[in-house]
């Protein structure tokens, strides 16, 4: 069974007069330990994609399953909670909460999600030791660079054990080194814990990196490339 | 837990702003709690002049006198009313009092006056007017020849210490004038335009005698040494000398119109803190807003990653509710020092207002001191923490309707 399966998603907006076809009848199947890559040009559909994967956004028409849960018909809670259950994210900005520290980020799904305190304490420290930020738990994000505020980005994403993480250009603000250090961090939690990864991205080192690179424009995919 | 931690790190994200809505939250119930520390003064302050001078906390009258005033509705049996109250409750002091309406006249001028027969001593103990002597001495209370007249009513009769008066009233029977000759004993000055300009005082007997009426009075008036006792009071004199003919009656239902002034004064004050409670909601209103509509990003990130709507929306509640509680401990301990202030020292207006006001037939002084109201200054107090906590709603109802794609598009 694939971990996400997405059947004729449709995706339409309304700017003045002008229908723009976002998302235009995708299909679409993410097998469980993939490494994927979305790419295309502006305006091509793969942020769009992301949200609708996501359940950030409703389709107008089409299905998307996760991990066999069909969530096109979801109520927002119940999507909540399949985002907080079976879904990671990982920003462009990093977006982590400002006032919180970097263990307490990591630590907002696990919360959310009721595990016990103990389990909690062992899971976030394991998972920031996973992401190389061990040292560094109670420092918030202000007194971190960008690429260890993306490596806590990344720690909230998994320390859900989520079933698909997504992520939406996650080395667009970084410089390179980091960039790269952060695509071997995600390939090797890839390779090591078998998350199932999927990005947006314009990034050839991504790209490199991926085993799959699904060429999008126009709000369809026009090349599903696996390596 | 989680979101009580992160609703009070929010609050102070932008401590400035937090700050300033916090002090406009405390000043605003500091003030409200000194003008209801200063009312409920002033309530104070009225109610004991009222009770000492006009009634007492319990007093007892003939049927119908408290409505109709006449001065034929005459308590009978005054005296022994007076000792079964006195033996029955001897720490208060008992006064029985007499009020005819009469002209007083002088060698030089005449005038309308309100003469009240009263045991002087007793008088003295429950009242001030002996403190407002401004010339000559007290009534003794065998001085059945005395007068006290007012400061003003003196200057309009041309008279002073020592200076005979004739008092001409309505007889006995109602249908003939009497009349009494007085030398004025004594010369008080309260400040009140009627107290000053209409009032006289003589002793309880000789009222009695002007009226040929040897065991009479308006009204018998017992005054308690704690007030608080009054129910109690009340009750214990009910069953003692309630009878048939006789209205027995606590303080509030003898003095209606003080206790309906109050009580209109004391709701025309709950709608001016009202508008103020208004106007600071407003203030809130705006600060949750501006401090949620700034985070739109940051709550589109949470709901992505899996928080509900609804618990967002219970996350600025919760910080409308800190602020609030906040705000309002700022106030109770701004507003407590002001009125404790107040209780202690007051605040004289006698530069601005003279010595004393007059309000509703009383004369009080313009020095108005404060007094402690728990129950009215605790409603404030929560009333403070509800309103805030409202204002927080609509910024939460905000938050709810809010859509994950769109909240994570915002700047």
């Amino acid at each position: 069974m694939s971990t996400v399966s997405v059947r004729g998603l449709v995706r339409h907006y309304q700017q003045g007069d002008v229908t723009v076809k976002a998302l235009d009848g995708v299909d679409l199947d993410i097998g469980k330990g993939e490494f994927t890559t979305l790419m295309g040009p502006s305006g091509s559909g793969k942020t769009t994609l992301l949200n609708q994967i996501g359940g950030l956004d409703q389709p107008d028409a089409g299905t998307i399953s996760i991990g066999g849960v069909e969530i096109s018909k979801l109520s927002s809670g119940q999507l909540a909670d399949v985002r907080l259950r079976k879904l990671g994210f990982v920003f462009q900005s990093y977006n982590l909460v400002p006032v919180l520290s970097a263990y307490e980020n990591a630590e907002f799904v696990l919360l959310l999600q009721g595990m016990p305190a103990k389990e909690r304490r062992e899971r976030v420290m394991q998972t920031l030791k996973d992401v190389g930020l061990e040292g560094m738990e109670h420092r918030r994000p202000g007194e971190l660079s960008g690429g260890q505020q993306q490596r806590v980005a990344v720690a909230r994403a998994i320390a859900g054990r989520p079933a698909l993480v997504l992520a939406d250009e996650p080395t667009a603000n970084l410089d390179s080194h980091t960039s790269e250090s952060l695509i071997e961090l995600m390939k090797q939690l890839n390779q090591e814990h078998g998350i199932t990864f999927l990005f947006s991205t314009h990034d050839p080192m991504v790209m490199d990196a991926a085993h799959r690179v699904i060429h999008m424009r126009d709000g369809t995919i026009e090349e599903d490339e696996r390596k | 837990m989680q979101l009580v931690n992160l609703a009070i790190r929010n609050l102070f994200r932008n401590a400035r702003r937090t700050l300033i809505t916090m002090s406009a939250i405390g000043c605003g119930l500091s003030l409200v709690l000194m003008m209801v520390g200063l009312q409920a003064g002033q309530y104070a302050d009225m109610l004991r002049i009222g009770i000492s001078t006009l009634a007492g906390h319990v007093v007892v009258q003939a049927d119908g006198w408290q409505e109709e005033r006449e001065p034929e509705q005459l308590l009978s049996g005054a005296d022994a009313i007076r000792s079964e109250l006195a033996a029955a409750f001897p720490d208060a002091t008992v006064t029985p009092r007499l009020y005819l309406g009469g002209l007083l006249t002088s060698p030089y001028n005449s005038s309308g006056v309100m003469l009240r027969g009263g045991v002087p001593s007793a008088e003295a103990a429950v009242d001030t007017l002996d403190d407002k002597i401004v010339q000559g001495e007290w009534l003794a209370d065998d001085d059945d020849r005395g007068i006290l007249v007012g400061a003003k009513l003196a200057d309009v009769l041309q008279v002073g210490v020592g200076d005979k008066v004739v008092y001409m009233g309505q007889g006995p029977d109602q249908d003939e004038m009497v009349s009494r000759m007085f030398r004025v004993r004594g010369v008080f000055k309260t400040g009140g335009v009627e107290l000053d300009g209409m009032s006289v005082m003589v002793t309880l007997a000789a009222a009695r005698e002007v009226i040929e009426k040897p065991d009479s009075a308006h009204q018998v008036a017992l005054h308690i040494a704690d007030p608080e006792e009054s129910d109690a009071a009340y009750d214990k004199a009910l069953a003692l000398v309630g009878r048939d003919g006789r209205d027995v009656l606590e303080w509030p239902d003898a003095l209606p119109e003080l206790v309906h002034f109050i009580e209109i004064d004391r709701v025309s004050g709950d709608v001016m803190m009202a508008v103020m409670g208004l106007i600071v909601a407003m203030g809130v209103l705006n600060t949750v807003l501006m401090s949620v509509l700034e985070r739109t990003k940051e709550f589109g990130v949470l709901m992505a990653i899996g928080m509900r709507p609804r618990r967002l929306a219970g996350l600025v509640l919760l910080e409308a509710a800190f602020l609030g509680v906040l705000g309002s401990l700022a106030g109770l301990v701004l507003g407590g020092a002001l009125v404790a202030y107040l209780v202690s020292y007051g605040i004289d207006y006698s530069a601005y207002m003279g010595e004393s006001l007059e309000m509703e037939g009383l004369v009080l002084s313009t020095h108005m001191f404060g007094a402690w109201d728990p129950d009215r200054m605790g409603t404030y107090v929560v009333a403070t923490v509800v309103v805030t906590f409202l204002a927080g709603l609509y910024p939460a109802y905000h938050l709810s309707r809010l859509e994950p794609v769109e909240a994570l598009r915002a700047p």
